[in-house]
């Protein structure tokens, strides 16, 4: 009987450095700043200004509706972060991120990814470095 | 606007020090992080994937500590001691698992300039710890804060 292919997966292997990748927006809404007060219990801000962490937040996401499979990622290590410019409910996000570093570990293998937050202005919101372990391939 | 008082760059004192409330992380936070987030990774998400893994369950995305851990800490540092985010530095040093209790122990480590002359930076080291007092993230924030007199 036929069976839906297992869901195809990027490996430490298939990284390729400096191959910049662009997600599809998304338009951050009243609705996302409110579940996300909730979620960490904020001191609420001005009613129209998205938390400054929100962006990042639904950044990682947008890395999954990308033509490519997922990355394998093992684990999310540590980034640094800057804010440049706040978002405003109604601002639509996307990121443009590339892997600028990879070294392989004996399990795994660390991938260093640039990543920038642009609005529908095109201006660079937030930008930074996020260190992740990714798996190798498994061996057959 | 809220009626806390305004805490500004000169009232910062180095050296102080705030220990947040604790706060239970529940499969509902993770949940409704990977929904918000739209980060499905099996780590936080597949419980069955999970148990051949290193961490045997599902694990709290890292940036859903965070975020928790920026909560916990707006409800100890008076008014806007900490104002807009200007940078982070943050490492994820071990799991946040479902039942787990965090909470931030943080301190003011550094005062500085802005770049702009009405302006202050303040840095924030913050530690999270759980429930068995080993630190699950830790790292230094940086925030833009106004100064009394211009």
């Amino acid at each position: 009987m036929a069976r839906a292919q297992a869901e195809r997966r990027l490996y430490f292997e298939d990284v390729q450095v400096n191959v910049p990748l662009e997600t599809p927006g998304i338009t951050l809404t009243e609705a996302h700043v409110a579940l996300f007060a909730s979620l960490t219990t904020s001191r609420p801000g001005e009613p129209a200004t998205v938390p400054d962490l929100l962006p990042l937040c639904v950044s990682s996401g947008l890395g999954w509706r990308v033509p490519q499979p997922p990355l394998v990622v093992l684990a999310f290590m540590g980034f640094e972060w800057r804010f440049f410019k706040p978002t405003r409910v109604g601002d639509t996000i996307r990121s443009v991120s590339k892997t600028v570093a990879k070294r392989s570990m004996k399990d795994g293998g660390v991938v260093i990814e640039e990543r920038q937050i642009l609005n529908q202005r095109d201006e660079v919101v937030q930008s930074g470095r996020l260190t992740l372990l990714v798996a190798k391939r498994p061996q057959t | 606007m809220s009626g806390e008082p305004v805490v500004y760059f000169e009232d910062v004192q180095l050296g102080e020090e705030y220990v947040s409330p604790g706060r239970t992380v529940t499969e509902a936070d993770i949940v409704i992080f990977a929904g918000l987030s739209g980060d499905f990774n099996v780590l936080h998400t597949d419980a069955e994937h999970m148990k051949a893994s290193l961490f045997g369950e599902r694990i709290a995305h890292g940036l859903l500590g965070l975020s928790i851990q920026q909560g916990l800490l707006d409800r100890v540092i008076p008014g806007q001691t900490v104002g807009p985010l200007a940078a982070v530095k943050w490492k994820f040093k071990g799991p946040i698992k479902i039942g787990d209790t965090i909470h931030v122990e943080a301190r003011v480590t550094a005062k500085k300039d802005g770049e702009q002359p009405g302006r202050g930076v303040v840095t924030v080291e913050r530690r999270v710890v759980n429930q068995r007092g080993e630190v699950v993230q830790e790292g230094e924030t940086d925030h833009v804060v106004g100064r009394r007199t211009v």
